[in-house]
């Protein structure tokens, strides 16, 4: 069992390690579900984050290209007349008003030679502008301060003997405004390179322009120019005109950034993830040709994925609550069910193998009673009332050779082992009990037996007795036994010599006492059970009790149920501690005369008569009867047969006789028994036997044989039929 | 149940082997009339071998030591058994025949 029990929990703990398992594989594969559905997701969000910013990138640097094409267009298409006015430079004031008049992206434009080109006008550069007002003003760069010839506007232009946008600047002029250049070099009709014609956009509307993107809530774009300045930004507080080495400190990966760097720089279009600041995030970026402009769009990640990634993460918590509630139910569950099942499991078997137990218990002790139907001189009832728990209690009696052998016993402690031990002491009394007639001798080997075998220290308390069936004389060996009652005149305590009980020692020597049973004395054996057993203020039932309800002309069975009522009642609600057994062997005197039966069934015919002599032959066999008292029962038996055969039925009909005999002690009693026609053969006059052969009559012989022979014959005619009952005294 | 009829110097002798009861009785009715054809001499009943006798035999017996008063002659009844003499005796037929 304790071996059955660890066994069981290994198999609880294992079941509940491949639960824990499966749930842990759940959970994985649920998790990494989830991850592949958010890195998909990311994927996706990646590429339209890409295409989106690709494409804003497209449409802004065309509204950028379409801007520098209406400014570059304005300028050259007034180069012709800027070459004019170098022959006439008064006009050239005109021409560029012109511009900036026709033009309205253009805000300002001038004219300006290159010093010494014109002897007059050694420096010549009159800047014609839109005020505040939406008038043109106009104002000479001629000065020293400027120093015009100096710029980058009119510097590139010349050097690279093309266009040239400058690089964005504030102009602190006409109030803060970021501005360009777009200048072309001059040359006069000789070829002679001699000025630069402008034509300057404020960049406000690329502020603007800049500043509508809004793909993404947190995404910035910004402006680079040729030299890495910063022109525009979405973000107004962030990097106006800042070089892109000052906003390097705030990258943390600066070689990502560098090749965004040299990408923009070299006016490549691309993409690259970097960390700026606390931002991570992608930069996509593209060149604004001709002006030699880059722009980027930063997308801090959390714009792209952020939803994505509250999802996630939403979903994984909420994936690892619902795991964590799984677990807690399975859990329970499990917990729960083991309990159930070990507890169930427990009971069912333990209340099994005491219904088991019990069962063999009580398969053991001879319980149909009556329990000698056939024998008048004894009245034996016996029961146990088991107690809750199955016990030690035993009781078990037999006739063998006209005596009664029988025995009550208590097994010291409760529960199975008791059962069993109960169960071996009585197959024990059975098997010794068969070939030893002396209670103490029956003793002697019940303890040797139990003495070996018992190593559990469990004894067996335990009376023995033999009763004479013949005589009443009573042979009796008690082991540490409740003595029993014995009811003759008086009730009173059988007196016997206490010895120890079985199984404690072995080779004890058992005492044992004779007493002598006249008729109609009793004996009553019961286990302490019965004197022992309490009520709820632990009080015992009692000797005097069991004397008292031992009073009174009872039938076994009425004593033993009548105590057992009396205990019930005294007990009350207290529960029953022991099991509760009692016998009690009624004496009747002396047994009557055993008798067997033979019968014998013929038709009415002449032929079957010749059957009687065999059934003789039986009858005397049985009765060890000698050939002449043999032969003159036969021949009684035959006449008074014979007589029926021949006479009781009419001629040619069928009929039966019946001949029955009971064997008895000291007499054979034969009894014929017919349908036919009433006839009191006892009713016919003797047969003169001293008449002369001349006036003997030929009939009545029979019933002269039959009288003569038999002791008794009787007729009687009993519901419609003839009954002749012969007897005969036998002696052996 | 068997007789063994057999004549000799005007003496029947009739010897019954087996049981005589109610059916033998019957059996042997016509060897019965056999012997009684004799009545007038001398008939031997010879019971050695006769180890049981009822009524219906006893009154075949009976009916030969009739008809032999009637024609004159002499019934002897020859070595009967202890147990048939008692039966013999309770029913009178010791003095009916002569036994020997």
């Amino acid at each position: 069992m304790k071996h059955k029990e660890d066994s069981d929990k290994k198999i609880s703990r294992r079941s509940a390690w491949v639960g824990v398992l499966m749930l842990i594989l759940a959970a994985a594969m649920l998790e990494a579900t989830t991850l592949i559905q958010f890195l998909f997701a990311q994927r996706a969000l990646d590429e339209e984050a890409s295409s989106r910013a690709e494409t804003q990138l497209d449409a802004t640097r065309n509204k950028i290209m379409d801007m520098i094409d209406q400014a570059e267009s304005a300028v050259r298409n007034s180069e012709w007349i800027a070459q004019w006015t170098l022959t006439c430079l008064d006009s050239s004031e005109r021409v560029c008003s012109r511009i900036v008049e026709t033009n309205p992206v253009i805000y300002g434009s001038t004219i300006a030679l290159i010093p010494g080109y014109s002897r007059e006008r050694p420096l010549f550069s009159p800047y014609v502008y839109r005020s505040q007002a939406d008038t043109l003003t106009t104002v000479s760069l001629a000065t020293t301060e400027y120093d015009y010839p100096n710029q980058e506007w009119f510097v590139k232009p010349l050097e690279l003997n093309q266009g040239y946008w400058s690089e964005p600047y504030v102009d602190t002029g006409g109030g803060e405004m970021l501005m360009t250049t777009y200048s072309i070099p001059i040359v006069d009709y000789t070829g002679k390179k001699a000025a630069v014609l402008t034509g300057d956009i404020s960049l406000d509307w690329l502020s603007d322009l800049v500043s509508n993107i809004n793909i993404y809530p947190n995404a910035n774009t910004l402006m680079l120019s040729r030299t890495g300045r910063f022109m525009v930004s979405r973000n107004k507080e962030m990097l106006k005109g800042l070089s892109i080495e000052e906003v390097m400190a705030g990258i943390r990966d600066q070689e990502d950034f560098k090749k965004v760097e040299k990408g923009m720089n070299s006016g490549e279009s691309g993409h690259q993830r970097i960390t700026f600041r606390d931002i991570v995030g992608h930069v996509y970026y593209a060149p604004v040709e001709r002006t030699g402009w880059s722009m980027c769009i930063i997308i801090p990640d959390d714009d792209i994925y952020g939803a994505n990634r509250r999802t996630k993460n939403m979903v994984q918590i909420m994936q690892l609550l619902g795991l964590i509630l799984l677990i807690a139910i399975v859990r329970s569950l499990i917990r729960s069910q083991n309990k159930n099942r070990t507890l169930n499991e427990r009971k069912k078997r333990m209340e099994s193998e005491l219904h088991i137990a019990s069962d063999i218990q009580m398969a053991m002790i001879p319980k149909a009673y009556p329990a000698f139907p056939e024998r008048k001189d004894l009245d034996l009832y016996a029961a146990i009332y088991p107690a809750k728990e199955v016990g030690g209690d035993l009781y078990d009696f037999f006739i063998r050779d006209e005596k009664l052998y029988f025995c009550v016993g208590d097994v010291s402690g409760k529960g199975v082992p008791a059962a069993l031990i109960m169960a071996v002491t009585r197959s024990a009394f059975r098997t010794v009990a068969a070939h030893v007639s002396s209670p103490s001798s029956i003793l002697s080997n019940l303890n040797n037996g139990l003495a070996e075998m018992n190593d559990t220290d469990m004894f067996v308390t335990f009376f023995c007795g033999v009763l004479d069936l013949v005589n009443g004389n009573l042979s009796y060996s008690n082991a540490g036994h409740n003595p029993p009652m014995i009811l003759t005149d008086a009730i009173r305590i059988l007196e016997s010599e206490p010895n120890l009980p079985l199984g404690v020692m072995k080779d004890m020597e058992f005492t044992e006492q004779q007493v002598r049973l006249n008729y109609d004395d009793a004996l009553f054996l019961y286990t302490d059970g019965l004197t022992e057993a309490e009520n709820i203020n632990h009080e015992q039932f009692g000797l005097e009790r069991v004397k008292a309800a031992l009073h009174g002309h009872k039938s076994s069975e009425e004593h033993l149920k009548n105590i057992q009522k009396k205990v019930k009642s005294f007990v009350g609600d207290a529960p029953q501690s022991d099991d509760l057994t009692m016998m009690f062997i009624h004496f009747l005197g002396k047994p009557e005369p055993q008798v067997e039966k033979c019968q014998l069934i013929i038709h009415n015919k002449v032929e079957e008569i010749a059957q009687l002599a065999e059934f003789i032959d039986q009858i005397a066999e049985k009765k060890n009867l000698d050939l002449s008292l043999s032969t003159a029962l036969n021949l009684a038996l035959e006449e008074a047969v014979a007589n029926v055969v021949l006479y009781a039925y009419p001629k040619d009909s069928d009929g039966i006789v019946e001949i029955g005999a009971l064997l008895g002690e000291d007499n054979i009693e034969i009894s014929i028994t017919d349908s036919g026609t009433p006839f009191d053969p006892t009713a016919m006059p003797d047969a003169d036997i001293t008449l002369s052969a001349e006036d003997r009559k030929i009939g009545g012989l029979g019933i002269h044989l039959v009288r003569n022979i038999m002791d008794s014959v009787k007729y009687e005619r009993i519901d419609g039929k003839n009954i002749l009952t012969m007897t005969k005294k036998i002696s052996e | 149940m068997e007789v063994k009829i057999t004549k000799n110097n005007n003496v029947l002798n009739a010897e019954f082997i087996g049981r005589l009861d109610t059916p033998a009785s019957l059996e042997i009715a016509k060897d019965i009339e056999l012997v009684k054809k004799e009545a007038s001499g001398t008939i031997v009943l010879d019971c050695a071998e006769l180890s049981y006798i009822s009524s219906s035999g006893l009154r075949l017996f009976l009916s030969i030591r009739k008809a032999a008063a009637e024609k004159g002659g002499k019934v002897i009844v020859k070595s009967i058994s202890n147990d048939i003499r008692s039966v013999f005796m309770m029913t009178g037929f010791l003095n009916l025949f002569e036994i020997q």
